[in-house]
């Protein structure tokens, strides 16, 4: 047995017991405490543009079907029908109108709504038996978007998505409003690998620390222009709200400057001008600082790098947007996009999408080192020797728990929240406080829906998007 | 009996990289077993899978033509009728030779951590069909290849299932070069730790 507060309180001051990167206990935990009520990224509303389209998302076993309705609102709805618990729908991705349970014949419409129910009359008397009227799919508890980027959350009393994103907000803008139009996503990319889900996050939160040793290689073969993989610890990290990232540090230059420096086109440069607040332009082009990995709590993570696409001196940037979808405590399906903005030239797209492909994602260079690493780490953490071990992930503090540098002051950081030029694993203990935070409050009882009774009138929560 | 269609080479039109394609097709249905130029195409994959159970790859880059087009969709489950089974603008790869031999380079220095110590690889290649194209120095061939990858001591082995369909053109000073290949894996959510691999 664990000792809960034990783990806890050893996490809250940056010594990780190691095996919980790798622990049924803590899993079983995670699936009830955190992802039971945490905002969960599901996709984004560029996948399903049209009335009918849908993309079937999990957050852990929970399937959803994400679906935009004739009256083009944006639904999560549970994939398991109100008879006999089948899943409705089997693609992972379409347009249907309708959704009909292959085991009975039971239908519903986009919405959710139930309209087919065969022998309602002969075998439940009709409405007397059986009210089928206002019966619908389950909604997920709640659902929410930010940027066009779709949350749900099984916690019906979750905070608004707003307020949970919190200042970071600010730094998703970076990835997903370059334009009024907001990013297209492509894909998703998916694999599984046989890590604990934390430990991605963690890496893309904050961790500068390994690029040097990690992506050595990606480094020399010309990919990546800064010469020297040092040139990391020159960025800053910075946390805010439920997030936290890593930032390289640009060249001297103007905003314009430096936003070319990193391979965007002066179109795009002017779009970024008119849409962003002068606090994020500062950050940029006052500061020197380009935003790069990130993570929001728990498993969603961010990146925007600029590699070398061909042989010549030019690079292009790319976005990606992931999750680390648990599959258990030693596995991970990654569900890896390719996002750009809508509004960007085609031809930038084209090499921005090769950019993506030979940096991240399931051929990703930098993604191949990472991810061996990752899955060394989960089965060692198996072991009872690595419940002795306590992992010191102290970086940038000193004993007393002052910080190894300071903050960076207004006046050279113009982003909210606090950041830290250089290494350090800050970023990695907000993180894992937050975990600490929802695994040490139980769950309060669950609200039941009654299939076909006078309780079941649920209303299917949408929102406009 | 006709032979099922194949038309997953006209894929690499819809691929946002792969304008550069050959978009030569196969023409009639699958040659003899007997004809030399099946023997020849076979005999070809078989070479190249040996060259990528080793991890040969510049060797393996020398059979690929200067304007190759090497394309891996990323399949997803739709229902029958939807009319396609991959995401519509992503691929797992969809490269030329200018990125294949950035991957080639990588595994040359000595920091490529995914592949040191390196995968035990095999390729099993199966299921060979040969066809001409109305260019006499070009064929198509459709082939199925199982990898079985295994590292280290302590976890599972990974497979990998896919039907290749490749564009082979005679190259000058004889055999055959590679100028396209797609590659339609059976997995919409594959189940090895990354693709540090080819197929």
């Amino acid at each position: 047995m664990t000792d809960l507060d034990l783990v806890l309180g050893d996490v809250r001051r940056g010594m990780i017991p190691a095996h919980i990167y790798n622990d049924e206990e803590i899993f079983r935990l995670e699936r009830e405490r955190l992802f039971g009520r945490a905002w969960v990224f599901v996709g984004h509303t560029s996948e399903i543009p049209q009335p009918g389209d849908y993309v079937v998302r999990r957050v852990l076993e929970d399937s959803f079907i994400v679906a935009r309705g004739e009256d083009g609102e944006v639904r999560a709805l549970f994939n398991m029908c109100l008879h006999r618990g089948m899943q409705v729908c089997r693609a992972e991705m379409g347009n249907a109108s309708h959704f009909r349970c292959p085991y009975h014949g039971w239908s519903y419409r986009n919405d959710g709504r139930l309209v087919g129910l065969p022998f309602h009359k002969d075998a439940y008397g009709g409405e007397a038996g059986f009210r089928r009227k206002g019966q619908t799919l389950l909604p997920a508890p709640a659902l929410d978007t930010y940027n066009g980027l779709i949350f749900v959350s099984l916690d019906p009393d979750a905070p608004p998505l707003r307020d949970y994103l919190g200042d970071f907000a600010f730094y998703l803008d970076y990835y997903t409003r370059q334009s009024e139009s907001g990013i297209e996503l492509r894909g998703p990319q998916r694999w599984r690998v046989k890590a604990n889900w934390k430990i991605g996050a963690e890496n893309f939160a904050g961790d500068m620390y390994h690029t040097p040793q990690t992506h050595t290689s990606v480094v020399e073969i010309g990919l990546f222009r800064e010469p020297k993989a040092e040139k990391r610890k020159d960025g800053c990290t910075y946390w805010a709200g439920n997030g936290g990232g890593t930032t390289y540090k640009l060249p001297p230059g103007s905003l314009e400057e430096r936003l070319r420096y990193v391979g965007y086109p002066d179109v795009m440069i002017e779009k970024m001008k008119r849409q962003w607040s002068q606090a994020q332009l500062d950050v940029i082009g006052r500061d020197g600082f380009m935003v790069s990995a990130a993570s929001v709590f728990p498993n969603l993570s961010l990146v925007h790098n600029w590699p070398r696409v061909e042989d010549s001196e030019d690079v292009l940037p790319f976005i990606s947007i992931r999750t680390w979808q648990p599959v258990g405590p030693d596995e991970t399906e990654v569900l890896s996009w390719f996002a750009v903005d809508a509004e960007a030239p085609e031809e930038f797209k084209a090499l921005s999408y090769k950019a993506y492909l030979m940096c991240f994602g399931s051929t990703g260079m930098f993604e191949q080192d990472d991810v061996e690493n990752w899955v060394s780490l989960t089965s060692t953490a198996a072991g009872s020797m690595a419940r002795r071990l306590l992992l010191n992930s102290r970086m940038g503090l000193l004993e007393d728990g002052t910080t190894v540098v300071p903050p960076l002051p207004a006046d050279r950081f113009a982003g909210p929240g606090e950041a830290f030029v250089g290494y350090g694993e800050h970023n990695q203990r907000h993180l894992l406080a937050r975990w600490a935070d929802h695994l040490e409050r139980p769950v309060e009882k669950l609200a039941q829906v009654e299939v076909g009774g006078a309780a079941a009138q649920n209303a299917t929560k949408a929102v406009s998007a | 009996m006709t032979a099922p269609t194949n038309t997953t080479g006209t894929r690499a039109v819809g691929s946002p990289l792969g304008g550069h394609a050959s978009r030569i097709q196969r023409a009639g249905r699958s040659l003899p077993f007997s004809d030399e130029r099946h023997l020849q195409a076979h005999h070809w994959l078989v070479e190249e899978a040996y060259l990528l159970d080793a991890q040969r790859y510049d060797e393996w880059l020398d059979l690929l033509a200067d304007d190759v087009h090497y394309l891996m969709p990323v399949r997803v489950t739709t229902a029958l009728g939807a009319g396609y089974d991959t995401s519509p603008g992503m691929a797992h790869f969809d490269e030329n030779k200018y990125s294949l031999s950035r991957r080639v380079a990588r595994f040359r220095t000595e920091h490529a951590w995914t592949e040191d110590p390196p995968s035990r690889l095999r390729h099993h290649v199966t299921n060979v069909r040969t066809f001409a194209t109305d260019d006499p120095d070009h064929l198509v061939v459709d082939s199925a290849v199982l990898l079985y990858r295994s590292r280290g001591d302590v976890r599972e082995a990974a497979v990998i299932s896919a039907g290749r369909e490749d564009l082979l053109r005679r190259a000058r000073g004889g055999g055959w070069l590679l100028a396209r290949r797609t590659i339609m894996v059976d997995d919409a959510v594959l189940r090895t730790q990354n693709l540090a691999i080819f197929l």
